[in-house]
């Protein structure tokens, strides 16, 4: 993997920390995403991951320190669709069929050029259930349409929280080879997980949470 | 239209809360037969004489329906709060407020057109003359978009609340009061022949005035909302 030749992060963390009733959930942690770049957030239950996540998206906001995007301060009036945040509800309308809900996606961010709804049901392995209610696939079916979205949309940064839970081998390997496309386009992801990880690409940034 | 822009944005969300409603029509219905029960009840309470009931016809349609609206507001953000759709709008492109303005019009469409559509039947089931039917069904065109926009800040309020039921209907109910008087006035002046298009001015007035600042103060309360 190579990172473009500039070297503004894409997200960039400075002495981020979050605090619940002036305990600290997480941090001070820095770092720094380039393009291109995959890291995994590592740490036990409780030790914060989810947290750091709403915070990255800005919907927590930070106790102290600053998120960056492109170099400028994060805030959700100014983040204009660069981010996807995957967490553990899924965005799914289970009375909507996988189609109707990536029409809803790509109606707000836009469709990444080059691709469809058709091509990225197939490519999450739900070809023939495109029209199902997302209410009658399985737990790993959803998550797999939840994945659609993230290949649909143009965001340059992802953010998944635990992107691996119900998903059989095939499904993981999934996720590592939609990982590795999005990092080979220029893409940053940020991937938490408490259990053991492995990139089908060598091996991620890991930024470890302690609780 | 290009997906990605304001207008796609807009037609998809609003596409998206249409079909889901129609996808769960037995939910559409619900406040329709309340309001025709309740509406029913009257009669019998307080006995079928046709001068009273004419008296008090506007007055009983106009807080039956806002009493159905108050039915249905409860869901208005809860199901895109509780399965991560929310996460998905205020991270879009567009302004949240622009959103929550196209979820309040499906709402509205879902909520209130069905009963506009009943309130001309269930006013002259309480006796309401026949000329005082287009300024009841204008007085709740005007009104009905007024309350779900009022009680959308309410419930982008309470959202983070698990049972807002009750807190919702407290704090909605003493807001309504002015929308009650203005439209009740409409309508009892057009019963009596007296000019009624002052109060349903007013009425004009206080829409005009949430349209623009209702979806605002729920974008801001939502975000408060998810800040836990």
């Amino acid at each position: 993997m190579t990172s473009p030749p500039d070297h503004t992060a894409l997200l960039e963390a400075r002495a981020l920390c979050f605090l619940r009733q002036d305990e600290p959930v997480f941090g001070p942690i820095d770092f720094a995403l380039r393009g291109g770049e995959i890291a995994l957030v590592e740490g036990d239950n409780g030790s914060g991951k989810t947290t750091l996540m709403r915070v990255l998206t800005g919907m927590l906001r930070p106790g102290e320190g600053e998120v960056l995007l492109d170099g400028a301060p994060f805030s959700l009036d100014t983040v204009a669709g660069a981010v996807v945040f995957l967490g553990h509800h899924l965005g799914l309308k289970f009375d909507m069929t996988p189609r109707e809900n990536l029409r809803l996606a790509a109606g707000l961010y836009g469709v990444r050029s080059g691709t469809d709804e058709n091509a990225v049901l197939r490519e999450v392995g739900l070809a023939g259930y495109e029209d199902e209610p997302v209410r009658q696939l399985s737990a790993g079916q959803k998550k797999r349409a939840a994945l659609a979205r993230l290949l649909l949309l143009p965001a340059r940064v992802w953010l998944l929280d635990e992107p691996y839970a119900n998903l059989d081998r095939d499904g993981i390997a999934l996720v590592n080879r939609l990982l590795d496309q999005h990092a080979a386009r220029g893409g940053a992801a940020l991937v938490t997980s408490h259990g053991a990880v492995s990139f089908a690409g060598g091996e991620p940034r890991r930024i470890r949470l302690h609780a | 239209m290009t997906p990605g822009s304001t207008p796609a944005a807009c037609a998809a969300l609003l596409r998206r809360d249409l079909t889901l409603a129609w996808r769960r029509r037995g939910d559409i219905a619900m406040p329709v037969l309340y309001a025709v029960i309740v509406t029913t009840l009257f009669p019998f309470a307080i006995g079928p004489e046709p001068a009273l009931l004419a008296r008090i016809a506007g007055g009983v349609v106009f807080v039956i329906v806002l009493l159905a609206i108050l039915l249905s507001l409860d869901h208005l953000f809860r199901g895109d709060i509780e399965d991560g759709s929310m996460e998905l709008l205020m991270l879009a492109p567009q302004p949240l407020a622009l959103l929550v303005a196209m979820k309040i019009l499906a709402h509205w469409i879902t909520s209130s057109l069905p009963l506009i559509v009943v309130a001309p039947v269930l006013a002259s089931m309480l006796k309401l003359p026949p000329e005082a039917m287009p300024v009841l069904v204008i007085a709740l065109l005007l009104s009905t978009p007024l309350l779900c926009l009022l009680g959308a800040v309410l419930v982008a309020l309470t959202a983070g609340s698990r049972r807002s039921g009750m807190l919702l209907a407290l704090m909605l109910l003493p807001l309504c009061v002015p929308v009650v008087i203005f439209a009740a006035g409409a309508l009892a002046a057009a019963q009596e022949g007296l000019p009624w298009v002052a109060p349903i001015a007013w009425l004009g007035a206080g829409l005009a005035m949430a349209l623009v600042l209702a979806p605002l103060a729920c974008a801001a309360a939502l975000r408060i909302a998810m800040d836990t």
